[in-house]
């Protein structure tokens, strides 16, 4: 009850943030110096005819009004047309959308055992030289670019020895794994660092907390200290920071997908920006928070589920 | 050779750096079965390293030597799964805070099945009936109800019950209690005492018993070992350590104790009225905001219900009471640092609520508050120089040059070296912060000085003396005093009249001696005898 | 009042914690700096001068380097790019900064309104990715470095207005504070002598980690093409210009980033060296 509560709670919080997103999505177009008609129309429109379109788009209206036009379409589903694609926005993001998703699993299935693994190594050796080769791993980790490591790799790994590929993402499922290998471990590799870095910290906080010593006063083995107690106090900062990881690697698998010329929500992006395509800029960007206000709200009803201090 | 346990020529010290830093120096005693040894000392003094260093749950960087002796088997010569297996079994520990040393995702019913599941295999469903009658053993009511609760849904003094019975559930038969009652509250306190009292006498349990607190000491223990700076000074039955102390310093401890102190109050001082608290309520909203909507509670908490109080000129005027008393709520409203609900503050004929800008000002020169966490009430990054001068020049009354002069007479003043008046916060000990912020607040020469549990983080030892400074400076300063405490000896010494405060209600008020001698509420009877004190607990332990 | 941690000496386990790193990370910094400073007189080629004749020049004692598809001098566009890169990370840093900790401390001290207003308007910040809200607007704007720091101007500074603030927060509860105010300072006395040096910490912490990031999502950006224009020598541009050539010139997208390497690791010392040291005071 208290955690329906809580989850409600919750939800009525996401409203206010919600509408703020519309705002600053809507805001973005309107930032733009130059005038979106003209870029749809092409540079031969007359003028009567970039008045008429701007009517039918209602840009004439005062701007509050044309917030409330552009709410009222988002509400129907309807982002806007692309300018390049010629099909509504939302089409386009359906049809790109799968390959960035694949992307990000493929990227989490890396990551998580591993820093998992490499946290509690570190943790556990805390100190000694184990741990500190993962923490030299992991700040090289922080100041490597993403998309330096991927060129090189795309040139080793897939130039050089010729084990993937390095453009595209091939059709079936093996073939996208195969195909997206190299993406996926490049931001893996710089994702991994980050996390190591953070649950490696809330590892020895708890091995150092109290109800710890109160454990091993009671004559609990440590193996048993470590998985029922340290693991699941720890997971709680670590799945927060994960939550907000996972939007980090939203942002570095534009890159990767640049990169490696996958065809994805990313490449779309930058595609539409030098393209000035703004309907897609602008849908993008909402699906993408859209996309980080889901991922956040799944973390926090994690957390309330584990975490009984949490709905109180 | 019927001792339980035996400790000899225990030495502990820390790695630090490079230096090794030592923390218990030779320090051997014994404990007979069914015994509880007291170990009694003021902050490190090494009593709680003595006493975690028997079952070895000191730091990795901890250096242990020495023999551990339990029931013929040498704990310190055993490697870590033997030790893993005499804890829990044969020693248990409880300790100081009960909060933070429950797993905060663990049920309670499970931190007490937990070691009766690896200690003796018991399945799920056994662990549980054995559990549930802990839970009855240590006295927590409805346990079946309690049994799936979590740590933060209850209070400290449940906390500590489930650390015990969980500390308790493979029948160990000596526990060690390192400061088992210092955060709990004194009727609280009382309970739990009587709790490890009932276990010692039924089940024959020993105990190790670490406190700061003599009075506390006297009150359970046979037998007590004082210590100080990683030595024992002194040993014996209580009776014959505190009636006839061989050391010095155990002199100076029985001395300082709020008990034996000299009395300051001065019952026939009649002033006229300088602060009048009338019909004070102080409520706290929990802003809910839109959450409070959808099943959100908003929770208003009554922090204070209607008070009122009088407070003369020159007397020392006494707020006692429990967490949650309100005891803090009024200083903070007098001050202004939180506004009153309803109800008026007047100070000197003027109404408190409604001072602005200069008036207000006026008001906080002559109204002054000192804090009790010595280190926190300090900005870490002022020199204890820039702390006192900062309120002369900042409020006009002198250049920044002739307050740093001001300054050093004011520490005098409070018996601080003037080689002192560069050093940080961090650099100094806790009795000399608070002299710090009594010197801070006595800069700008205030009528009325307000002190929220001021020693209460202090050393008993320390305590007695800045008890003794503020008696002086009240005198020398014409002080009113507010202090503000849970100690009822201290305030019994200290103050001329008493508050008692309950849930944000006045209980009752008086002269001092009155209160204490003749209580006209249950609820006040009830903490002056919770409260230990060193010569009744004497009494007592001679009446059995 | 007792705990094993009264024993464990509270100033430092180690003294030098910390120390080695900072030493070795401002080492690595302060050469950066100097490279980018004195770029004319060290760099051995002048960055932008195209030469036919010295194309896609492996490394050598010439060109230790190497020269890229138009010639040019690899080493020398290193150089000169850590004028461009080091610039941004501090512009990039400094701007948020101010304006993050103005915002934080204001919003946590007063409370009421303000922060409110300013909590919702940093929860809707942050729900957007922050690479994809700075290339939305840089690409809005139109690319280039100043269009950069706009961006990070409206979107970075929430991470420092949200750590001052749970700072403050932390500190309007310390005695000390209360007694400020008991005492009658100002609010401005308060909050600029009390509050704020004792909340600097983290943030100069952050910052120094906050630049490499700043630092790598400008490069980033570069790489893109949204960034700073070629023939700027910028690492990210250089490694975008490299990359058509990578299988057979490998040393022209190498080197840049190996810069940024060295330059992060010198930031991030810094930053591991000064939490270290603080977590010991503490």
């Amino acid at each position: 009850m208290q955690q329906l509560a809580y989850i409600g709670r919750r939800l009525i919080q996401l409203i206010p943030v919600l509408i703020g997103i519309s705002i600053i999505s809507f805001l973005l177009v309107k930032l733009s110096p130059g005038d979106p008609i003209r870029l749809l129309l092409g540079p031969r429109a007359t003028d009567d005819a970039v008045a008429a379109v701007r009517i039918t788009y209602g840009l004439d209206e005062p701007l509050l009004k044309q917030y409330f036009i552009y709410l009222g379409n988002l509400l129907a589903g309807d982002l806007g047309r692309s300018l390049r694609y010629r099909i509504p926005v939302s089409d386009l993001i359906v049809q790109f959308l799968p390959r960035t998703l694949f992307l990000i699993a493929y990227v989490m299935s890396l990551t998580l055992p591993l820093t998992i693994g490499l946290a509690i190594v570190a943790a556990r050796h805390q100190g000694r030289w184990l741990d500190q080769v993962i923490r030299i791993f992991s700040i090289l980790g922080m100041t490597i670019p993403v998309f330096w490591l991927a060129v090189l790799m795309a040139r080793y790994f897939g130039a050089e020895l010729g084990w993937f590929p390095v453009s595209g993402w091939g059709s079936g499922f093996m073939s996208h794994l195969h195909h997206l290998f190299l993406p996926a471990l490049s931001t893996s590799l710089w994702l991994i660092p980050l996390l190591v870095r953070n649950l490696r910290g809330a590892l020895i906080e708890q091995m150092e907390s109290d109800y710890v010593v109160a454990s091993r006063a009671k004559g609990l083995p440590e193996s048993y200290i470590f998985r029922r107690h340290i693991l699941r106090n720890s997971l709680l900062p670590t799945l927060h920071l994960l939550g907000v990881m996972i939007a980090f690697l939203v942002g570095g698998s534009v890159i990767v997908e640049i990169v490696y010329a996958v065809p994805g929500l990313g490449a779309l992006m930058v595609g539409s920006v030098i393209g000035r395509d703004f309907y897609v800029v602008q849908g993008l960007t909402l699906v993408y928070a859209i996309g980080t206000v889901l991922v956040t709200l799944t973390v926090d009803m994690l957390t309330a589920v584990i975490d009984p201090r949490t709905s109180a | 050779m019927n001792d339980l346990l035996t400790v000899e020529n225990l030495n502990v010290d820390f790695l630090s750096g490079l230096m090794r830093v030592e923390a218990v120096r030779n320090v051997s005693f014994t404990v007979a079965p069914s015994e509880i040894l007291g170990i009694v000392g003021e902050s490190g003094s090494g009593k709680s390293v003595s006493c975690r260093a028997v079952l070895g749950l000191l730091p990795g960087h901890a250096r242990v030597n020495g023999r551990i002796i339990y029931d013929g088997k040498d704990l310190g010569a055993m490697s870590a799964n033997e030790l893993s297996l005499t804890r829990g079994r044969d020693i248990s520990m409880i300790f100081q805070n009960p909060s933070s040393h429950l797993d905060p995702l663990m049920t309670i019913g499970d931190h007490v099945a937990e070691p009766l599941h690896y200690h003796f295999g018991l399945d799920k469903k056994n662990a549980r009936i054995k559990a549930l009658e802990l839970l009855d053993v240590v006295k927590i009511q409805n346990p079946e109800q309690r049994y799936t609760a979590y740590p933060h849904e209850l209070s400290g003094g449940m906390k500590q019950r489930v650390l015990i019975a969980s500390a308790l559930a493979c029948q160990p038969r000596m526990l060690l209690a390192d400061e088992p009652t210092t955060a709990l509250d004194v009727t609280v306190q009382a309970s739990i005492l009587e709790l490890l009292k009932s276990l010692n006498r039924d089940h024959g349990l020993s105990m190790i018993f670490v406190s700061h607190d003599l009075g506390v000491i006297a009150e359970i223990c046979d037998r007590v070992v004082v210590m100080r700076g990683g030595e024992i000074v002194e040993q014996g039955s209580v009776n014959q350590v505190v009636g006839n102390p061989q050391h010095e310093y155990t002199r100076l401890l029985i001395g300082s104790q709020p008990g034996r102190l000299d009395s300051y109050n001065q019952p026939s001082h009649e002033g006229h009225a300088l602060l009048e608290i009338e019909q004070l309520s102080v409520r706290f909203n929990d802003k809910g905001g839109l959450g409070t909507l959808l099943g959100g509670r908003s929770r208003a908490v009554n922090a204070l219900d209607n008070i009122n109080i009088n407070i003369r000129s020159g007397e020392t005027f006494g707020i006692v009471g429990e967490s949650g008393s309100g005891k803090s709520t009024i200083a903070r409203a007098v001050v202004r640092l939180i506004e009153a609900t309803s109800g008026a503050i007047v100070f000197q004929g003027k109404l408190v609520g409604d001072l602005k800008g200069l008036d207000l000002v006026e008001y906080r020169r002559q109204v002054q508050m000192i804090f009790q966490n010595p280190y926190d009430s300090l900005n870490p990054r002022a020199s204890v120089r820039q702390t006192i001068a900062e309120p002369i020049w900042r409020h006009g009354l002198a250049t920044q040059q002739d307050a740093n002069e001001r300054a050093i007479e004011l520490m005098a003043m409070v018996e601080l070296s003037e080689n002192l008046a560069n050093r940080r916060p961090r650099q100094l000990s806790g009795g000399q912060c608070q002299r710090v912020a009594i010197a801070r607040a006595l800069a700008l020469s205030p009528r009325l000085l307000i002190a929220d549990e001021v020693t209460s983080a202090l050393d008993v030892t320390i305590q007695a003396q800045v008890l003794k400074l503020l008696a002086r400076l009240k005198d020398s300063q014409d002080l009113t005093i507010i202090y503000i405490s849970h100690d009822l000896a201290v305030v019994r010494k200290f103050c001329d009249r008493v508050a008692v405060l309950r849930h944000g209600k006045l209980i009752e008020t008086g002269l001092t001696d009155k209160v204490f001698d003749q209580p006209a509420n249950d609820y006040t009877r009830t903490l002056i005898d919770a409260a230990p004190e060193l010569d009744s607990a004497l009494l007592n332990a001679a009446a059995l | 009042m007792t705990d094993v941690a009264t024993f464990t000496p509270q100033r430092s386990t180690v003294p030098s914690a910390g120390k080695l790193e900072i030493i070795i990370g401002s080492a690595i910094i302060v050469t950066w700096l100097a490279m980018a400073l004195g770029a004319q007189w060290i760099a051995p080629y002048d960055p932008n001068t195209i030469s036919l004749m010295d194309i896609l020049k492996g490394p050598s004692l010439a060109h230790p380097f190497g020269t890229d598809h138009l010639g040019r001098d690899v080493l020398s566009r290193v150089i000169f790019g850590a004028r461009i890169d080091i610039w941004m990370g501090f512009i990039g840093v400094l701007a948020p900064l101010v304006i993050g900790v103005t915002i934080g401390l204001v919003s946590g001290y007063f409370g009421g309104f303000i922060d409110t207003f300013m909590m919702r308007l940093v929860d809707v910040t942050v729900a957007f990715p922050f690479f994809i809200l700075v290339i939305a607007i840089v690409g809005v704007l139109g690319p280039g470095l100043s269009n950069y720091f706009i961006a990070l101007a409206l979107v970075a500074w929430v991470a420092y207005a949200r750590l001052i603030r749970a700072e403050v927060l932390v500190l309007k509860r310390a005695e000390f504070i209360d007694a400020a105010r008991a005492l009658g300072y100002s609010h401005r006395a308060i909050l600029l002598r009390h509050i704020l040096p004792n909340s600097l910490g983290p943030i100069v912490i952050y910052a120094w980690t906050d630049a490499v990031l700043v630092i790598l999502a400008g490069a980033s950006l570069g790489f893109l093409g949204l960034g700073a224009q070629p023939p700027t020598a910028e690492w990210g541009v250089m490694i975008s210009d490299g990359q058509p050539y990578v299988i057979q010139a490998w040393w022209i997208c190498f080197f840049p980033g190996l810069a940024a390497v060295t330059l992060g690791l010198g930031l991030i010392l810094v930053s591991d060296g000064m939490s270290r040291r603080m977590r010991i005071v503490q």
